[in-house]
């Protein structure tokens, strides 16, 4: 190939290249949404003479120009494969890859979170639970990292410190530690979330804590095969599709969720959920501030009332045995002082359920 | 507007690339002016019109000056013009500067003007004075048309973060220039890898610093691991966008002269500045320096020229007490060297002359990078173990192992052992076949991976843009 050749041949690989994709984006019809992302996309800006003037349109054109992109969460794979295997990055956007998981780098502790999050719980117990509530437990839900993080060269949140933090800050709580019962297996391998038919020993130790009794035996069923977990999509790793396995019981069956969120019922688990942005919200319809369950088939009227994150959607129908009620009550996505007007703790069982990772960054939490 | 965008890399440029080389000659430059305008206005909408007028009193005080005849009447309206364009650099860009120390010395609290630094008015500025200064000189004509002068100076290539292109350099080119094959396969290639060493390269260490930053971990490793990757990010995002403006200089007939020469493989900081930023070193050299007297004069007088020189290249930087520290350092660092320690260095080792660069610049780069002079001075107590903390920590083994193969790859792309080695093979016969296939190739897997990296919102800062 003489040298004039060569030229031809590079301006029109770079030329079919640049004005292909252009005109690709150019043709191409906005998207609303992204599935991969679980997010909304930017449209076209608004064009006015203010908006020019004041750069806004500029600055949304390049969101929406990002957003709209051809193909786009194929080139986000390529970045990613780029990220880890051509520049030998340990992470792509804090995201890192090992023993087929995916997982979030959280480290180091941070102090001041957990120290707001015990504020939060102590206020809880001040306001609510004092001299009212039976028992009450406290857990941390460990992050997948803890037990792939180490081994495979990543830096971990000290959970032992965590774990001896909340023991020592919340003198109101029994603390049942949870990391020994688990390990990497029962988490999804694209998702941050257990995996609920992984975490019947988990519910168990719980229940002994709580003097109630787990059921007997579930049924196990697979509600899809086509999970993709949220670390799937900010991953953009080409990763398998995964199944979301669900526990049940003629109990569970026929229990009814009421949501103060909709003022709707349901059930226990919310298949439409499956078609939507996240299918884990298919446990307890995901994340709700409020919701109440009545189980008919409870001998009594024991109470259960779990403070909890999205772990605890996948883990609270395991408990419900021997509660009549049993309400979830999300802090991230309700005022604490509202929660009076809608829940009785007399008498009634109380379980703090969270996550490190919601721990660790824990300004979501409502004050 | 950002060369490593998407709306840039595949709306203005196509469009820009389309009717440039559809227009006929004649109305080349109108179609380079106009999207230039519309490149700039893309940022600071506002701004084109300060813009236009520096580029209108340049151009018109430049024609007078050719017709004038006395050189008294000459120099006024070069001053006058010059004065002009400074003026709203002073005032768009070191005002507060001013006032802030105005107020600490007197007590007083002058408000402070808070506004907008308009992008590129560093650049913009010394090429129009340049300009200016030649046609006083009479080293070049003034440009009787508007359209081309206008041009030269919003020409979107090097608008906004240089090389800075003189008009002498390029007057020709405005005139009358030619497009081929050539030129343009060149200006691709460069342009190619001027966007892979930013968006590959200078944006994965600018994450690593504002990691760092951003860590509650700090630790005299850390630190060090900090002030190197500064030192590549700040290579590959300078360097990365004068390849980029060059390249796309080329493929619109333009041939602006090099800007970074290997600077890290210099063996003295006099060398380190004939590679770093040249057209900025030989604007100060042939507009400050020299008129100054240069080295030609008595030793306080030669002192007196460097140190004005290094301020004034610390102050162009930033309108902050760092980066005159930062000037006034390596202004230190060459008069050592021209008094005492070049002849060492020359006698002694590469390596141990490399490692001399490679520690002051590091230093240099610290103390550039720092938010303030009391910033500077923490990061350098926490580079030399002064700051009690530890030498390691987790986070530090972490991101150092996490980004060895980075640096392992930016410090060789920084010498030009790449390039040489990729010379030789291409010199070859199977090489040289190989090449002609495999390069292209490489060049469109490059923007692929840009596309990427875009796409996916990556951090993306240009760490000359405000310059």
């Amino acid at each position: 190939m003489n040298k004039k050749t060569q030229n031809i041949y590079t301006i029109i690989v770079t030329a079919v290249l640049i004005f292909g994709l252009a005109f690709w984006a150019l043709l191409k019809p906005a998207d609303d949404f992204s599935e991969s992302e679980r997010r909304p996309l930017d449209q076209l800006p608004e064009l006015s003479i203010k908006t020019l003037l004041n750069g806004d349109f500029m600055d949304k054109f390049e969101n929406y120009t990002n957003d709209q992109f051809p193909i786009r969460d194929t080139f986000r794979t390529v970045k990613a494969l780029a990220q880890y295997y051509l520049f030998g990055l340990s992470d792509n956007n804090e995201l890192y890859f090992a023993d087929g998981h995916i997982a979030k780098l959280d480290f180091p502790l941070d102090m001041d979170s957990i120290q707001y999050a015990a504020d939060r719980f102590n206020d809880l117990y001040e306001t609510y639970l004092k001299d009212k509530a039976n028992k009450v437990i406290f857990s941390v839900v460990p992050d997948k990292g803890a037990y792939i993080g180490e081994e495979n060269g990543y830096p971990v949140t000290d959970y032992a410190e965590m774990e001896k933090f909340f023991k020592e800050n919340l003198g109101f709580a029994q603390y049942v530690s949870i990391f020994d019962l688990l390990d990497e297996d029962d988490y999804y391998f694209t998702d941050t979330h257990w995996q609920q038919q992984n975490l019947t020993e988990v519910a168990e130790k719980i229940l002994v804590s709580l003097e109630a009794k787990p059921f007997e035996d579930f049924e196990e069923k697979v509600a899809t095969e086509e999970f993709h977990g949220v670390y799937f999509g900010q991953s953009a790793l080409p990763l398998k599709p995964e199944k979301i396995v669900y526990l049940t019981t003629p109990e569970l069956d026929s229990m009814t969720v009421f949501n103060y969120e909709t003022g709707m019922k349901g059930g226990i688990y919310n298949f439409d959920k499956l078609e939507s942005k996240d299918p884990y919200e298919f446990y307890l319809s995901g994340s709700t501030s409020l919701i109440e369950v009545t189980n008919t088939s409870a001998e009594g009227d024991r109470h259960l009332i779990i403070f909890r994150d999205s772990f605890g959607s996948s883990i609270a129908p395991l408990l419900m045995r021997d509660y009549a009620k049993i309400t979830l009550i999300d802090t991230r996505y309700i005022i604490p002082s509202m929660i009076g007007q809608y829940v009785d703790f007399e008498g009634a069982d109380v379980l703090m359920m969270y996550s490190s990772l919601v721990l660790n960054e824990s300004s979501t939490l409502k004050k | 507007m950002l060369f490593s965008s998407i709306p840039f890399l595949y709306y203005f440029l196509p469009l820009v690339l389309i009717c440039y080389f559809a227009a006929p000659k004649k109305l080349k430059n109108a179609v380079l002016f106009v999207f230039s305008l519309i490149f700039y206005a893309w940022g600071e909408p506002v701004y084109v019109f300060l813009m236009a007028a520096s580029i209108i009193s340049a151009w018109g005080l430049a024609l007078l000056m050719d017709r004038v005849k006395t050189p008294k009447a000459r120099k006024t309206l070069m001053i006058i013009s010059v004065v002009i364009s400074f003026s709203f650099l002073a005032y768009f860009k070191y005002a507060d500067f001013f006032i802030s120390n105005f107020n600490a010395a007197t007590g007083l609290s002058v408000p402070l003007l808070k506004i907008a630094l308009p992008v590129g008015i560093s650049f913009y500025t010394f090429q129009i004075a340049s300009y200016t200064i030649d046609v006083y000189r009479g080293d070049t004509k003034a440009n009787k048309n508007i359209l081309d002068f206008g041009t030269y100076v919003v020409l979107f290539p090097q608008l906004i973060a240089g090389p800075i292109v003189r008009y002498v350099d390029i007057a020709d080119m405005l005139k009358n220039r030619t497009h081929t094959l050539e030129k343009t396969a060149y200006g691709i290639q460069r342009f190619c890898i001027g966007i892979g060493k930013k968006v590959l390269f200078a944006n994965a260490f600018g994450e690593l610093c504002s990691i760092f930053r951003a860590s509650d971990e700090k630790t005299v490793l850390f630190y060090w691991i900090y002030a190197a990757a500064f030192m590549l990010q700040i290579y590959f995002d300078f360097s990365g966008y004068s390849d980029m403006a060059i390249g796309l200089g080329r493929i619109f007939g333009f041939t602006f002269l090099e800007n970074f020469d290997f600077p890290y493989i210099s063996k003295s900081i006099t060398e380190f500045w004939r590679r770093w930023h040249m057209s900025l070193g030989s604007w100060f050299r042939d507009y400050v320096y020299i008129p100054l007297g240069g080295n030609r004069v008595s030793t306080p007088r030669f002192l007196f020229n460097i140190f004005v020189v290094w301020f004034l290249t610390g102050f162009w930087h930033g309108a902050d007490w760092q980066f005159i520290v930062w000037g006034l350092f390596y202004g230190t660092l060459l008069v050592i060297e021209k008094m005492w320690l070049k002849k060492y260095l020359d006698k002694a080792p590469a390596v141990l002359s490399h490692i001399y660069v490679l520690f002051f610049t590091a230093i240099g780069f610290v103390i550039f990078n720092s938010v303030s002079i009391g910033g500077a001075f923490e990061d350098l107590k926490g580079m030399f173990g002064f700051a009690g903390i530890p030498f390691a920590g987790t986070a530090t083994l972490y991101y150092l192992k996490s980004y060895a193969l980075m640096f392992i790859a930016g410090s060789l792309l920084a010498t030009p052992v790449v390039k040489t080695v990729l010379k030789r093979i291409d010199s070859t016969k199977i090489g040289g076949k190989t090449f002609a296939v495999l390069k292209p190739l490489g060049f469109a897997a490059v923007l692929i991976m840009v596309t990427g990296y875009l796409a996916d919102g990556s951090f993306n800062p240009f760490l000359y843009f405000r310059f």
